[in-house]
This record gives structure tokens, sequence and C-alpha cells, in this order.
């Protein structure tokens, strides 16, 4: 095996050009491939951190409340006691917070103003929040005073304010009438992604105070797990003990709350109905450009791997033509097809080994730089990657998969010619001596 | 004794588009262990293709092909490739060795093949070969750093490291200066004498045929006698 090791080595620095060039391509698909990846989980991750920032927990229970019919609100009453449930139900609970949701107008002294949704959230509880928001003026700690809001920066842009400015929130309520309240800007944080441009945080009273709830109403309350993966087996865990205990428990339905008004506002019941979802459910909306992107990115690598099929193919035939004597020696003093096949597989083991190896620290060292230059994207691809600057994610497990994916397949393409070398003839390197 | 080889009635066609070429006509060739062997015969006589028949890399159209005491026609692919390992050795006219190998490797590949040898075995075995073909020194040098000569030589020592009972030789000294040839007979000579090798090579050369013990010479196909080699040089020179 060594010695076949060692042919193969040697055979592809022999034809040094060939080899680059041929290795150069699967260098090439190979660092592709880890970029795509790397720039899907990207935004994947952004997707994860703002949902779970803005609107989401890992696990939400949520819902709505109506008064008549057709009148659904996202609100969930007596939520202290659900909190009790949740504590006792969940043992892989990081922390629980609750928040109010809503849609308002943020109207400026200078009269711009900005449509935004609401998050009425309780500042002492939110240690997600101060680990995830990068507050780059005033102090998030301000979010327990009544009548404060956190604006994001391009929002605050937008709206001509700073730290300490005035703003007037205007909310649709029932019967058509619009309630507002006045609230001071305390924080503004840095942009999270796409998302960030339509969520701000409210003091969770002033959300209250806007929508004349009670004290034990809120919105949704956020579950953060100590582990993500555990958020499916906590949701159906929670569905079935939340019904279990009474609680009326609306139909799994995976989208965000917002798209759920018109189904809810048709149904015929009033009072209290609980939602359970996933941050998943919640930006779902956005899953097709992470759906889009991986459909790009295997189409692309498709297409590039038909071309080093191609090239591999090529190439091994061309190192066969060139090797036929050699080949027709070996099997004359004694070798075997199955060794001749090995060899040639070998051969192309070393070139897919190697070049991917290549590819992979390239893309590595690409990623990192990448990352490093914080590389501000456009304003309108950033519908596409989620946050303003570029974000490659290169992980371990992505490198070593591209490199067995592209490996695998350069040596499988490789059986075919290697397969018509083993079947070759020994009496064909006699025939060059005749 | 049993021969070595023994070829009977043998026929060897070509199908060449619509027309079927016989290259050998019912031949019938005895050889013993020992022999020292020169086919001779003029290009497309039909020497090569006896020489692949008795190598186990052909097979025949018909007839019968014995090599050490196995019919070749019965055999496998596999046990052909097997009784080449273990059995055959093979000298080149172009020589054939690895060009990417150094001469050690070369000389070492079938021993590699066999599977049966330790490492410091193979050493051994391979550093006693290059001794006795004179190209110790050369062990580290690739096959293009060497001369004609030099690397027939290698040739040689690989086709004699498996310890085979027979050596195959088509046109050994055919790509080499007179005086490099005769070296390269002479040592083949040699090792037919001091181990009893069985060489079997073809050649036109008179020079090359006088130092075989029997010169068989063929012609379209078939065999036409079977000499002394002071016969088949009296016979070149008198132009039969």
């Amino acid at each position: 095996m060594l010695q076949l090791l060692l042919i193969a080595v040697r055979n592809l620095a022999q034809h040094r050009r060939r080899t680059l060039l041929l290795g150069g391509a699967i260098a090439g698909v190979t660092a592709l491939l880890v970029m795509l990846q790397g720039m899907t989980t990207g935004i994947r991750s952004t997707l994860l951190e703002s949902a779970t920032t803005l609107s989401s927990g890992h696990v939400n229970v949520g819902g709505f409340f109506k008064v008549t019919a057709g009148q659904g609100a996202p609100v969930v009453t007596e939520f202290p006691k659900l909190v009790e449930i949740i504590r006792k139900e969940v043992p892989e609970l990081d922390f629980v917070t609750e928040r109010g949701r809503g849609w308002a107008k943020l109207i400026a002294d200078d009269g711009s103003s900005v449509q935004l949704g609401l998050a009425g959230v309780d500042i002492t509880r939110e240690s997600g929040l101060k680990k995830t928001l990068k507050v780059t003026q005033g102090n998030l700690d301000d979010l327990a005073k009544p009548g404060s809001v956190l604006l994001f920066e391009k929002q605050a842009t937008k709206l001509n304010v700073k730290v300490g400015d005035a703003l007037t929130i205007s909310a649709p309520a029932a019967r058509g009438a619009n309630n507002t309240v006045d609230v001071t800007v305390v924080a503004v944080a840095r942009d999270i992604g796409f998302m960030s441009g339509f969520n701000c945080f409210l003091n969770g009273d002033s959300l209250r105070q806007l929508y004349q709830l009670k004290e034990d109403a809120t919105g949704a309350l956020h579950i953060y797990l100590k582990d993500i993966e555990s958020t499916k087996v906590v949701q159906e865990r929670l569905r079935k003990r939340l019904v279990e205990l009474g609680y009326p428990v609306m139909d799994a339905d995976p989208r965000a709350f917002w798209f759920k008004f018109e189904v809810v506002n048709r149904e015929e019941w009033t009072g209290q109905k609980l939602d359970i979802t996933n941050w998943e459910d919640e930006v779902s909306f956005v899953n097709w450009i992470i759906t889009a992107l991986d459909g790009l990115t295997y189409v692309l690598i498709f297409v590039l791997l038909i071309i080093i099929a191609v090239g591999v193919m090529n190439t091994l035939w061309i190192a066969i033509r060139e090797r036929t004597r050699e080949i027709g020696t070996l099997r004359a003093i004694g070798m075997q097809r199955r060794r001749v096949l090995l060899m040639f597989l070998v051969e192309a083991l070393v070139l897919g080994l190697a070049s991917t190896g290549v590819g992979a620290v390239i893309s590595a060292l690409l990623a990192m730089g990448l990352n490093a230059a914080q590389i501000p994207v456009v304003e309108a691809a950033q519908l596409i990657t989620m946050s303003d600057t570029l974000s490659v994610r290169v992980t371990g497990g992505s490198i070593l998969g591209a490199v067995v994916f592209v490996t695998t397949c350069t040596t499988l393409i490789s059986l075919i010619p290697s397969f018509l070398a083993a079947r070759m003839k020994p009496v064909t390197a006699m025939h060059h001596i005749g | 004794m049993d021969p070595i080889v023994s070829i009977r009635n043998v026929t060897k066609d070509y199908t060449l588009g619509k027309t079927v070429v016989s290259a050998l006509r019912g031949v019938n060739l005895e050889v013993h262990k020992g022999d020292f062997i020169s086919i001779a015969g003029p290009s497309g006589s039909g020497k090569t293709t006896l020489l692949n028949l008795i190598g186990c890399v052909d097979t025949a159209t018909g007839g019968l092909v014995q090599v050490v005491g196995q019919s070749t026609g019965q055999l496998t692919e596999r046990q052909l490739t097997d009784l080449r390992l273990h059995a055959i050795g093979f000298i080149f006219q172009s020589f054939n060795l690895v060009s990417v190998l150094s001469v050690f490797q070369n000389v070492e590949f079938p021993l590699l093949l066999q599977r049966k040898w330790t490492a410091a075995e193979r050493r051994k075995r391979v550093d006693e070969l290059l001794t006795q073909v004179g190209l110790q020194s050369h062990a580290k040098h690739r096959p293009n750093e060497l001369s004609g000569g030099q690397r027939q030589r290698v040739a040689i020592a690989r086709a004699l490291v498996t310890q085979p009972q027979l050596v195959l030789a088509d046109e050994p000294t055919a790509n080499l200066d007179s005086v490099t040839g005769q070296n390269i007979i002479d040592l083949m000579k040699d090792l037919n004498k001091q181990q009893g090798t069985t060489f079997i090579f073809s050649t036109h050369d008179p020079k090359v045929m006088s130092h075989a013990n029997a010169v068989v010479r063929i012609e379209d196909g078939q065999i036409k006698d079977r000499i002394s080699a002071a016969e088949a040089t009296l016979a070149v020179a008198a132009g039969h």
C-alpha cells in the first residue's frame, strides 16, 4: 500500500502542471462550498440571534385574547401562573421573561415617524437581552423607568432622535380609536440584522398603559433553554401539559404570531387561547432566504462537481494512456487487477485530499479575513445576509464535511477510468516491444 | 525430466477487422529447466506471440500451453497473474521500469506483490541482486538517471528477484549498443549457469544467438527447426 501511495504522490508530482490545474479546480470548489456553507451558517446564526433577542424565546407561550369573536389581541392573561407551570415543567429552563406585543407608530418631535413592532420588557428579568444588545448610546437599565424606549441605530437615525429625546407612540386600539403614550429614548443599540429594522423595546408597564392591559397580562412568555437543541422536545411537552392542565391551546401553526390574526379573528371563540411556538416558527417568514441560499449552494456545487468530474476523468484518461506500458508491465510482473484499480484510486484520493485540504485552509483564512474586515453589506443585500456586515461562519464540521464530500466525489468519479485501466491486458506491455 | 515449458500444436489467430491473421500455426516446443534458449526469426515471424503465450500474458486460440506444469488455458485471469508473479520473470526490450520509483524500489516491487517477505528480507534480496548486476551504488537513482545498459540490468534484477523458474526476455538487447548488449547477454548467461534459471529470449542478432544452448528458428508462425548456436550462426552467415 505504501508503494502505491508513493507511486501516486510521485506521479502527481511528476505531472506538476496537470496536477496543479486539476488540484486548483478541486480546491476552488471546496473553498466555494465551505464559504457558501459559512455564509448560510452565518445568516442562520444571525437570524437565531435576532429572533431570540427581538421577537422570540427558544420556546414561546403566546396566544390571543378575544373580547368578541372578531377582535383578537396578542395577549396572555394571568401570566404569573403560567411562569410557575413553566418553571415546574421545564427542567431545561435557563430563564423565562415576559414580553408585551404590539404594533405602533413612533412619532418624533420634528414630525418624522416609523411603524415598528413593540416589545414590552421588564429589563430587570431580561438577562439575555443584556448579553446580546450592544448599546451605543444611553443605558439599557434605564428601560426599567416608566415611559422609556430603546431604539436601534437605524431607527434613531430615521427618527432623527438621540438619548433623552421624546417620542409619541400611537397604537390602533379597539373600535378604531388610537391610544397614545409619550416616551423618552433611554438607549440606542447597534442593529442586529435586518430584523432590528422593525422592532424596538418599550418599558413593559408603558406598553400595558398603551393598550390598557392589566398587570398580569403580557404578550408572550419567552422561554430560554440551557441547550437550544431541546427546543422541540420542550415545546411538545409544554403543549401537552398545558392541555392537561385545562388551558385552551391553539393547534400547532409554525408561523409568526402576527400572521395568525386573520385565522384567529375568523374563529368563533372568545376569551383566552394559548399558542406554543418556537423561535423557528416566529421567523418562518424569512426562512425562504435560507432555503433559497441552500438551494443555490446545492445547484452551484452540483454544476461545479460535474466540471470537476469531467476534469478528473479526462486527467485520469490521459494518465492511463501515458502509463499504458507501466500498467501492462505491472500486470505482466504479477500485479492483480484490483491492485491496479487501487493504484489509480489512491492517486485520485491523494489528489482529492490534498486539494480539498488546501481549499479548506484557503476558505477558513478567507472567512477569518472577511469577518475581521467587518465588510459592510449594502442595505438591499441585508435582506439576504440578515446583518449589516458580512458574516461567514466556517466551522470545523463544515470544513470536514466539505473535504470528505469533495474527496469522496473525486475518488468515486475516478472509479470508471481506474476500472478500465485495471481491465487492460498485460500483453499491451509486450506489444510495445514487438 | 518434465519440461518447464511444453507447447503442443498451438495456434494463435488475431482478428483484424474482417481478416483473420494466423500468428502461430501448430507450434510444438519443449523447454527444460536450465535451458538458455533463443527464439530467432525475422520481424512478424511470431516470436513475440510465442513468448506472450509462454509468459501467460496472452492465450492461445488452439492447442496446449503448459508452463511449470500448469495448463494455462485452464487457469483464470487471477491464477495466471499469480503464476506470472511466482514463476516467471520478464525482461522487456524497452526496459519498462516504473519511472517514479528508484532502482531499489523497482527491483523490490515484485517482492511487495508477493506479500510474503519482511522488509529486512526484501532489502537483503534486492541488495544481493543489485550487487550481482553491478548496480548497488545506483540503488537510489531513478531510471531516467541511468544509461540504457544500466536500466536493462535493473530490469534483469527485477525479473530475478522472486527467483522465478523461467525468465522471458523479448529482444533484450535491441535497444542497446553492441558492447552493452554483449554485457547483458553475458550477465544473463552467468545467472543461468550460477542459479540454473531457465532463460528464453527472442532475438535476430546472430551475436546474441551465439550464446544460446539452442536456437529455435521460427518463420511464418511455424517452428522451422531447433539447432545449436553454432549452426544458427553459420546459417545466418550463409543467409538462411
